[in-house]
């Protein structure tokens, strides 16, 4: 006996079941394609997702033990007040926190970026910073501990303008300086919500700026020795004792912060996901049920001759489940596949899956299976209980 | 009302006479109503009937007078309104589906006048069908390729339905009906897409099943050949049995009436 007969003999409700299917090829096949879709929205979602947040918390590493300090602007009177730190916050700042260093970081308002053609960089920031070194890794070039007078561009800037170290680019900031500086360094990328968003950032020297009001403040404390709470709290004492003036947030916090938005933004994604295996389950109780009426007869033909009601159950509902597992099969390698396209875009590696992101592949294989069964129950249920005298008339 | 046996039944007293064994099917004042729409259509009005193994009773009757009801009566496939049906003894309207399913199986063969036949099986699946689920595949086929060889079809083993011709068809639905090997075979019109050849061919495989293996037969048909085959005549007018003609012809083995 060839295998297939003997396949047969073993599992003749599969094999039933797979010929059933192949009656209606296009309605199978659009079922399956419903299937494909929710297992691929639900497996790349996933995964992508996860690549995502895997890129996003990379940047916050090194920052471990860093606070950002940040005068609350407030709106008074049409106008906007406490925009600034001035060096003497800058001062009270380090007095408060001995053991931390305080970077100041100007973030000013008016400033443009122009290369040397004249191209306006739409999307580049302009910030000033005494080292950048102190957080960002060089892709190309090197960060100088006595930076001066020259620039260092954050990676996406990079890209998108095809820098290099050693190219120009004219920095203008309103009231302070217009002048074109060589690229030093083109930073790491760092992600898309890394603290300073260094990725579409050019990075100028402070010493460049002669106004002494400053946008921000970055406190850093080495924490084998100290810890940020403390330093956090200092400063709470220091600035907002009796009203709120500075707005302390440690790096660490916004991480935090990070994972639980964006673990809200992926289950809701998820559940985009879910709906459209739900449109699937849709789609297939609807394939059965036309399948149950059309073959109406020759279920009672079935019944007729001895077939039980569960045999018939079965045999509709191994074809729902067929239909759904093979839509997983292939679902899952295309899940797996825009997920390793994910996975080289933002972490550099078409491997770099992480067990969570693999998980969700796995979801979605079982959530479409479980569907397809589910949505062929009531179908195979109500064709086995019609009763075969009516359904041989 | 109560019918009069001697009228309406299959006579008790034919029974007797012609097998001495017990009867496999017997119905006692058996009426089968239909309610469609508020409306009760009765389909059968009391009838009695007895089938005894190697019986062969051609029914007939207009259209609408109760021969596919009584057909389906017989093969468990639906319960009398009123009246009694016992299947070797056992009142069949105490059946659970799962009982019925079952006697239907070691007990019935039905041939169906539209064949239903699935499409997407050969003629030999077809034919192993009902007893797919039993998981004795090589036992199952063997036993389906000589059903189809002994109604001629053994160079079609491999033909779907659409490959082949009605009479075909109609012959792959008996060895269907065969291959449980059925105490009964319920037939509705089996010659009726036949031409007389064909058909005297099944009349000639329905003999045989008879004296070989004891399986009765039961058959609706128009066909004239067909009743005078039979050695029971049991003519159905508006849901009762006007007239039961007994004939030894095609039976030798029983003694005349
Ligand atoms: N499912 C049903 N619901 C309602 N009435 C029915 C049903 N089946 C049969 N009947 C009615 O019962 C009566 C007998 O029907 P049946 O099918 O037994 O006739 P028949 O003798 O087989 O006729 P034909 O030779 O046309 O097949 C008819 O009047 C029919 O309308
Ligand atoms: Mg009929």
């Amino acid at each position: 006996m060839n295998p297939l007969r003997w396949l047969v003999g073993r599992f003749p409700t599969l094999a039933l079941a797979r010929r059933n299917l192949s009656r209606a090829t296009l309605r199978s096949a659009l079922a399956v394609a419903a299937v494909v879709i929710g297992v691929v929205a639900i497996g790349a979602i996933g995964t992508g997702g996860e690549a995502f947040k895997q890129d996003q918390l990379e940047a916050y590493e090194g920052f471990g033990g860093t606070a950002t300090v940040e005068p609350d602007v407030q709106f008074e009177d049409g106008n906007l007040t406490n925009t600034e730190l001035s060096d003497g916050d800058i001062g009270r700042l380090r007095q408060a926190t001995p053991s931390a260093t305080v970077l100041p970081v100007h973030e000013p308002v008016g400033a443009t970026v122009q290369t040397q053609a004249g191209t306006l960089l739409f999307m580049a920031r302009v910030k000033g910073l005494e080292n950048p070194g102190e957080f960002y890794e060089a892709r190309n070039g090197t960060i100088s501990d006595n930076w001066r007078r020259t620039i260092v561009i954050g990676s996406r800037v990079a890209e998108q303008n095809d820098l290099q170290p050693g190219d120009r680019l004219r920095v203008n900031v309103t009231d302070e300086f217009d002048r074109s500086f060589e690229i030093a360094a083109v930073l790491e990328p760092q992600g898309f919500s890394a603290p300073l968003g260094a990725d579409q950032t050019v990075f100028v020297p402070a010493s460049e700026f002669e106004s002494d009001g400053y946008e921000q403040a970055i406190v850093r404390v080495d924490t084998t020795t100290g810890s940020i709470d403390e330093a956090t709290q200092a400063i709470e004492r220091e600035f907002n004792a009796r009203e709120q003036v500075v707005r302390v947030e440690q790096v660490q916090e916004q991480r935090e912060q990070f994972e639980a938005f964006f673990g809200t933004v992926n289950q809701f994604l998820i559940g985009v996901g879910a709906i459209s295996l739900l449109v699937a389950a849709v789609t297939i109780a609807n394939t059965m049920l036309m399948a149950a009426i059309e073959r109406e007869s020759e279920i009672g033909v079935l019944r007729a001759y001895g077939y039980p009601k569960r045999a018939v159950v079965s045999l509709l509902v191994a074809e729902s489940t067929i239909l759904g597992a093979v839509g997983a099969a292939i679902g899952a390698p295309l899940a797996l596949g825009i997920g390793m396209a994910i996975n080289q875009l933002l972490l550099g590696d078409p491997l770099a899956f992480t067990a969570a992101g693999l998980r969700y592949v796995g979801i979605g294989i079982a959530f479409g299976i479980v569907t397809a069964l589910i949505a062929g129950l009531y179908p195979a249920w109500k064709a086995a209980n019609k009763r075969p005298v009516e359904a041989l008339d | 009302m109560t019918p009069d046996p001697d009228e309406d039944g299959f006579d008790a007293g034919t029974l007797g006479e012609t097998i001495a064994t017990d009867p496999i099917i017997r119905g006692t004042d058996v009426v089968k109503e239909y309610e469609t729409g508020g409306q009760i259509v009765r389909a059968l009005k009391g009838v009695d009937f007895s089938i005894a193994p190697a019986d062969f009773v051609a029914v007939v009757g207009p259209s609408g007078s109760g021969k596919s009801t009584l057909l389906n009566l017989l093969g468990l496939l639906d319960v009398a309104t009123s009246g009694e049906v016992r299947l070797r003894g056992e009142d069949v309207s105490t059946f659970t589906d799962r009982e019925q399913t079952r006697k239907r199986k070691e007990t019935i063969g039905f041939v169906f006048q539209s064949f239903y036949l699935i499409p997407t099986l050969t003629a030999l699946e077809n034919v192993e069908m009902p007893r797919m689920l039993d998981r004795t595949p090589t036992k199952t086929r063997e036993r389906a390729t000589q059903l189809l060889e002994r109604v001629g079809l053994g160079d079609r083993l491999d033909h779907y339905p659409d490959e082949l011709s009605g009479g075909q068809k109609q012959r792959v639905a008996i060895a269907r009906s065969l291959i449980n090997d059925p105490d009964i075979l319920l037939a509705d019109e089996p010659t009726g897409n036949l031409d007389r050849d064909t058909g005297d061919q099944i009349l000639e495989l329905f003999d045989e099943l008879r004296s070989d293996e004891n399986v009765a037969v039961v058959t609706v048909t128009h066909d004239d050949y067909v009743a005078e085959a039979a050695d029971r005549v049991v003519t159905l007018i508006d849901g009762r049995i006007r007239d039961t003609e007994s004939r030894r012809a095609n039976f030798e083995e029983g003694p005349d009436p």
